[in-house]
């Protein structure tokens, strides 16, 4: 995967606040506008998520909780990864706390 | 009603009773409607029985908070206050706890509900989860709740509709069940807002003229524009400025957002379309007037248990009229504020609108008739009578179903 090239954006759903995240387009980060060490602890967290192991279904029980979709563009090819708060991957989430934390999100 | 009778009804799909409703002969109409007013009340009774088997042992509804200490791993928190413990040095687990307590309070005394499953269902929370989570949830059993991130959202316990709405989650999936998909999810959604709201007017003995009808207030920190998460008495408008965008509810019908059943489209706009709902609550706590929990409580109480897993928009409101005339009568006050309150919504009550429409078309056709100069008067007050008849065999045999006048 070509770091320069890779457009990671991510999006919340649900939740107590679903109305406001409804309308909100992808917050979307630009690796080619980070810096190396950021770019490349970035390429590493989404190589991660990636890999990590299908989450557990999810409960059709829960109510209010949130899900997220992380969507990974890189030299034309697009990898969409979907996942909640009870059921989220620890790679998912260390994922999704970096884009969450990172500035302008 | 006989047994037979009572048998063969019990499997009569609701839509096809509601087709019956709108039926020229008034002996269907009556039939449909008395075998939904029957259903509509086993319904309720079979859904909490099938439950009975997998509730939790009775606990005496003890609560218990939980410290996730900033991590999402349930597991791994620690007790930060028991039902026989000291208060907490953190605020936060304390507001979770007697939040929880005001709730299961509530419920019991105002519907002598023992906590959500009826059966003293133990009551657990989860509080400091994740980190800026800005969001608090019902994971099928529990509750957890975020601290927020500070910069939009502060400590979901701080508000005590949240936490009721919450724990409401847990009351409706012990009766009706409401998929959280579509209308039904809309509904589920609505309901946890109403009784959300109800327990904080009834904590704060506000009548329904003098609560503010919003869900969340306290969640917003001071430095975010708006009202609230939702508003009940005027959904749309609890926010809108440039970092939250516009209040995505619609107050009536007409604006029904259709959004895919997803993630992204919030299971068909769970939260976006409860709005509608939530006001003609709103209109009929108005319209009766005094404390909303009340009349108008017990009727969407009553309804709730009588609700199932699909129902709709349509239906519940539809039952919410008849558990109205059941509970205070027909024509009551109480029902003419739930038929007045779905109409300004955008909903008409499914037997209302066929027996009105006939009664409204028999009488443009009489004028219709005496304009033209034939005499068939003597036929056109036959039929006039005729419906009077049904009308008011049907309203005595409602009051006869219905039980005692709740307060």
């Amino acid at each position: 995967m070509n770091v320069d090239g890779m457009k990671v954006s991510y999006a919340s759903h649900g939740g107590q606040a679903a109305g406001l995240f409804v309308q909100r387009p992808p917050v979307v980060v630009d690796a080619a506008t980070l810096d190396p060490t950021r770019a490349s602890e970035l390429k590493s967290l989404v190589d991660a998520a990636i890999a990590a192991p299908s989450p557990a279904a999810r409960s059709d029980k829960t109510r209010d909780e949130m899900s997220y979709t992380i969507t990974v563009q890189d030299d034309g090819h697009e990898t969409r990864l979907s996942q909640s708060d009870t059921t989220m991957s620890a790679e998912f989430r260390r994922l999704l706390d970096w884009l969450r934390h990172h500035p302008g999100s | 009603m006989n047994s037979r009778c009572r048998c063969i009804n019990c499997i009569t799909p609701p839509h096809i009773l509601k087709k019956l409703l709108e039926n020229p002969d008034g002996k269907v109409r009556d039939a449909a409607l008395r075998t939904l007013l029957t259903t509509a009340s086993l319904r309720g009774e079979r859904r909490i029985r099938s439950l009975m088997g997998f509730a939790a042992a009775p606990s005496g509804a003890r609560r218990t908070i939980f410290d996730c200490n900033s991590t999402t791993t349930l597991p791994s928190a620690t007790l930060a206050r028991s039902e026989d413990g000291r208060p907490s040095s953190d605020q936060t687990a304390n507001d979770a706890f007697d939040g929880l307590g005001k709730t299961r309070q509530f419920y019991k005394e105002v519907f002598d509900r023992d906590s959500l499953d009826g059966n003293g269902m133990r009551l657990n929370g989860y509080v400091h989860y994740g980190s800026a989570y800005n969001n608090a949830f019902w994971n099928g059993s529990e509750m957890i709740f975020g601290d927020g991130d500070g910069v939009l959202f502060t400590d979901f316990t701080k508000s005590l509709d949240v936490i009721a709405h919450e724990l409401t989650h847990g009351v409706t999936e012990f009766s009706a069940g409401l998929e959280y998909h579509n209308q039904s999810g809309a509904l589920n959604e609505s309901i946890s807002d109403v009784f959300g709201s109800l327990v904080k007017q009834w904590a704060g003995q506000q009548t329904a003229e003098q609560a503010d009808w919003l869900i969340g207030a306290e969640v917003f920190t001071p430095g975010t524009s708006g009202d609230a998460l939702r508003s009940m008495k005027a959904p749309g408008k609890a926010y809108n400025n440039p970092t939250l965008g516009r209040d995505p509810q619609p107050d009536n019908m007409s604006k029904y957002v259709n959004l895919p059943d997803t993630d992204d489209g919030d299971n068909g706009g769970v939260h976006i379309n409860s709005g509608i709902p939530n006001r003609a609550f709103y209109l009929t706590a108005i319209g009766i007037g005094g404390f909303a929990w009340e009349a108008p409580g017990h009727i969407w109480y009553a309804s709730l248990k009588a609700s199932s897993a699909k129902t709709d928009f349509q239906e519940f409101a539809d039952t919410t009229y008849l558990q109205a005339g059941q509970m205070y009568g027909q024509q009551s006050a109480e029902q003419q504020a739930v038929l007045a309150a779905w109409k300004e919504v955008g909903i008409r009550i499914s037997g209302v609108r066929a027996l009105a429409g006939t009664a409204t078309r028999i009488k443009k056709q009489a004028a219709l008739t005496m304009g033209n100069g034939r005499d068939q008067d003597q036929e056109i007050m036959r039929r006039i009578d005729e419906l009077s008849s049904q009308l008011a065999t049907l309203t005595q045999e409602v009051a006869s179903l219905g039980g005692g006048r709740p307060h």
